[in-house]
């Protein structure tokens, strides 16, 4: 995927979540609250809110196994230039970059199908670029929207 | 997430209404699974209020499939919104179940 993102971008707004499932609800009601009171188009709300949950999902549920930091997860709202809206993930979990997944096999069955997998195969769709870096000890993981124009 | 169960004949009909994510998908899965366990005939899962579903819920969905297929009983969906079924359509699992 393209990465012409800029991670040096101003950040207009942040949110720090727990490691929980639970919390997930809290930054999803955060980009709920941005969408509404910027006037997202509905699509571009759904595809990022989407993309957003399945890569906290994977944070939440991995990056702290054997860790022995006290989490941190935060994320940011950042300026873009054009149309489009960036979301950065930064978590101070085990490295993991999701950009290397491997798309899952499309199954033929409900016998051959695998649980899980999803997640990625779901941000590469909605989204425009999706971009990892490892910086210290943190991941960096930045989400961009595709234009809202179109 | 709200759940309406409703008997059609021999089948059960669910009606299922909100949002199926992350934080939901554990209750929606068990929710499917006491369905499974104490019935005896098809699952109708009618997604017509539901606004929103992830991965998780997909998964959820899965596992209460394979559930049915192993009781050789029929899971199927209808009533999905055009973003669910997008969701759906991109991660193959619209071919996997039995929607209308």
């Amino acid at each position: 995927m393209s990465t012409s993102l800029t991670p040096q971008a101003p950040i207009r707004a942040s949110l720090t979540i727990d490691a929980t499932v639970d919390a997930i609800a809290d930054a999803t009601e955060w980009l709920g609250t941005l969408a509404e009171a910027e006037d997202w188009p509905m699509a571009l709300k759904f595809g990022l809110e989407l993309s957003v949950e399945e890569a906290l999902a994977n944070v939440v549920s991995y990056a702290f196994e054997g860790v022995d930091a006290a989490p941190m997860i935060r994320l940011d709202l950042l300026e873009l230039d054009g149309d489009r809206i960036g979301v950065r993930i930064v978590d101070n979990g085990i490295p993991f970059d999701p950009t290397n997944v491997a798309e899952p096999e499309v199954p033929e069955s409900v016998e051959d199908a695998k649980i899980g997998g999803h997640g990625v195969q779901l941000m590469r769709h909605f989204l425009e670029s999706l971009a990892y870096q490892r910086l210290g000890n943190e991941n960096h993981l930045i989400l961009v929207t595709k234009p809202k124009t179109t | 997430m709200q759940i309406e169960r409703e008997q059609a004949g021999e089948d059960v009909l669910l009606k299922v209404a909100g949002r199926l994510d992350t934080p939901n998908a554990k209750p929606f899965e068990a929710s499917l699974l006491e369905v499974v366990n104490t019935t005896g005939g098809g699952i109708v899962v009618d997604l017509a209020g539901v606004v929103y579903v992830s991965s998780s819920g997909l998964r959820a969905l899965l596992v209460a499939g394979k559930a049915m297929r192993t009781a050789k009983r029929k899971l199927s969906l209808k009533s999905l919104q055009p973003q669910i079924r997008e969701v759906f359509d991109i991660s193959g699992f619209s071919t996997l179940f039995e929607i209308s």
